[in-house]
């Protein structure tokens, strides 16, 4: 197992295994790369027919499945996984925003849909909330902690040192964003992305990323919490895994 | 002028033209058949008379009440008939008269008689004043028949082409659909039907290329971005310096922009094809109140004051997507520009939306702010397509939008025009995919 911070995590025993469906062999490079490096167990398939054979020999946590293929539709598959009872979590990757699309993903079973293109950290964000939601036993309740902090997800939460921590609902979901992508630099559009979605272009996001970044810390630290949140240079925030942290 | 008012118009101007040249012939023709119908009876009245002399009958006897008269005369002329056809003023019954004299000459035994004689017979005047009353009859019967029978014929006759005129006027080329055009008889009609139904067939495969081109560039270049931008986060996270830092940020700032644009023109492009058509009622205050809750944060940060007026129960027909992108470039758009201290005032009517904000003044011509890629006071964080989706939108929906300033006042007005709309129609339309909170990891 190649987890570098296990005692943090310790909502995951065995390391999550995600096949990743994708025929661009770049894209599938990164998703891989990262993955890998988040512990993950991370095998790539470029088409239809690998993807198929893989499923039906292999069991995955999760299967992220880029629709359009050169050898088929990945919703396709989505009815395979349904017909031979795969457990696996699918989430859905499309260059397509169409409605169409994601309605007819949702309902053919996916669990949630993502838009190329996306941010790693985002993909890692939904791949987590999917592998929750369907282990709920091996993620060991709604409770997500690192160190001094407690996050519970049906509640939405926070906790510093056992004491409530008064934060608006999106400073739960940058906070929840940030432990889940720990040691991760995460830049100020990905946020914001993440905070209001995809269509929140026309504004002045990445000054309210800010705005929020400040809040989270003075709150955290009001409470006594550390202030794991550090600012990249030129490129956004990370939060500071353990091992950085005295 | 009318079709049928023309071809009316040139019937009528045919039938007055000709008509003089036709009475001219007629008057003619039956004065000539008239004066040639009395110059015969003459005829045989002086023959009978030449008999009577013939056969040493005294001719009193047949000459009684009639106007003949027997001279001899001493050669016989080349004119064996002679005719005189004459109009004079009749003193005795104070009118004209109208007389033929016929003089026949005869040989008999050896001696040339003239026999003379004459009667009165129909003036010219006379024929022309009963040709002139028959005319009237016949103009007013032509006149009312062309009216009435153009009116009805036509009818008939250009209810194809008025159907292809219906036709055209529905026909739009997003809608994909071939334009279908009644049969008809009628040879030209059935040339205009073929000659638009190859045009438009020819227009729509080709605007359907065209879409599908956008549509699939945009989505082509989907992917390379995703490349990009997932590349320079695993860079980011490499061992890099202060200067690579900044160049990765410049770099990430850039490809965002790029996924805006690509993402507006996508919108725009699904917009022009009609994919987000919707005969749901939706609650739109309920989704201006949302958005206005999604925003206030914003208006916090930037010190402004919400001035609110949306009122309550507001269906309008709008896909719910479109109605949160419309509301939301509306709003942005009013938080970017304002004022520092400024305020938004948000009406929201049954009828129409309106969203004023202070700010500078525009330095280009409002309406040229809703084409694309245009911006007044440059921003650079705008992509420049967020009035040209809001257009976009209100014409998919056939909403009408304004955009003014007055009084130091940004005023975008967004009307509707759905006066009947009644609450029984509205059906609360709860889905929401735009202000979805963030999955929780």
């Amino acid at each position: 197992m190649q987890f570098r911070f296990v005692s943090e995590l310790h909502f995951i025993f065995v390391p999550m295994k995600v096949l990743v469906l994708e025929d661009n062999p770049r894209l599938g490079a990164s998703i891989h790369d990262f993955l890998v490096r988040e512990g993950y167990s991370c095998e790539l398939a470029d088409t239809y027919a690998k993807a198929r054979d893989k499923l039906l020999s292999v069991d995955y946590d999760c299967v992220l499945l880029d629709i359009m293929l050169p050898d088929g539709n990945g919703l396709d598959l989505l009815q395979l996984i349904k017909q031979e009872n795969i457990p696996s979590g699918v989430l859905i990757i499309s260059a397509k925003e169409a409605l169409d699309d994601k309605i007819k993903g949702l309902e053919g079973g996916a669990d949630d849909y993502i838009t190329k293109p996306f941010h790693l950290t985002e993909l890692h964000a939904r791949l987590r909330a999917i592998y929750r939601r369907k282990n709920p036993a091996a993620t060991n309740s709604n409770i997500i902690s690192f160190n001094e902090i407690n996050l519970n997800t049906d509640t939405l939460q926070a906790y510093i040192n056992n004491q409530l921590l008064d934060i608006t609902r999106k400073e739960f979901d940058l906070l929840m964003y940030f432990v889940v992508n720990k040691n991760r630099v995460l830049s100020k559009q990905a946020i914001a992305t993440h905070l209001w979605g995809d269509y929140t272009d026309n504004l002045d996001n990445l000054d309210f990323v800010y705005q929020h970044v400040k809040n989270l810390r003075r709150k955290i630290s009001q409470l006594n919490g550390t202030d794991y949140i550090d600012t990249v240079y030129g490129l956004g925030y990370r939060f500071k895994g353990a091992e950085e942290v005295q | 002028m009318k079709l049928i008012n023309k071809l009316t118009y040139w019937i009528m101007g045919v039938v007055f033209v000709v008509t003089p040249f036709t009475m001219t012939i007629s008057y003619r023709s039956i004065k000539s058949n008239i004066n040639k119908a009395e110059i015969t009876r003459l005829k045989d009245v002086t023959d009978k008379v030449a008999g009577q002399l013939k056969a040493g009958v005294p001719p009193q006897q047949y000459m009684l009440d009639r106007p003949i008269t027997v001279k001899e005369v001493t050669a016989m002329p080349v004119d064996k008939v002679q005719t005189r056809n004459y109009s004079f003023y009749n003193a005795e019954l104070k009118r004209d008269e109208c007389r033929m004299d016929v003089t026949s000459y005869y040989n008999i035994n050896n001696k040339v008689y003239a026999v003379y004689t004459y009667n009165y017979v129909t003036q010219g005047k006379q024929i022309i004043m009963g040709m002139i009353y028959a005319l009237a009859w016949k103009i007013g019967l032509i006149t009312l028949s062309v009216l009435i029978s153009g009116r009805l014929v036509s009818k008939y006759i250009l209810s194809p082409f008025k159907q292809t005129l219906k036709s055209i006027e529905t026909f739009t080329l997003g809608n994909k659909e071939k334009l279908v055009l009644p049969p008809t008889s009628t040879v030209e009609f059935k040339e205009l039907n073929s000659f638009l139904q190859n045009m438009t067939d020819k227009a729509v495969k080709e605007y359907a290329a065209v879409k599908e081109f956008s549509e699939n560039a945009s989505h082509e270049v989907q992917t390379p971005l995703a490349v990009m931008r997932t590349k320079l986060e695993l860079l980011s996270e490499t061992e890099i310096n202060a200067e690579q830092a900044q160049l990765i940020g410049d770099m990430q700032y850039s490809i965002e922009k790029l996924v805006k644009i690509n993402r507006s023109l996508l919108l725009l492009t699904k917009l022009n094809n009609s994919e987000y058509q919707t005969t749901e009622m939706v609650k739109f205050c309920r989704i201006t109140k949302d958005m206005v809750k999604a925003l206030e944060p914003h208006l916090e940060v930037k010190g402004l004051e919400l001035r609110n007026h949306i009122g309550s129960n507001i269906p309008l027909q709008i896909h719910p997507v479109l109605a949160e992108i419309l509301l939301n470039n509306l709003l942005s758009n009013a938080i970017r520009y304002n004022d520092p201290e400024g305020y938004i005032d948000i009406t929201l009517t049954r009828t129409r939306l309106t969203v004023k904000n202070p700010g500078l003044a525009p330095e280009v011509d409002p309406a040229i702010l809703f084409q694309r890629f245009k911006k007044s006071n440059q921003c650079a964080d705008s992509v420049g397509l967020g009035l040209s989706i809001v257009q976009q939108i209100c014409s998919v929906n056939n909403f009408e939008v304004n955009y003014s300033y007055e009084n130091n006042e940004h005023i975008i007005c967004v009307d509707f025009g759905n006066e009947a709309v009644t609450e029984q129609e509205a059906v609360v339309v709860e889905q929401t995919f735009f202000n979805n909170e963030p999955v929780i990891a």
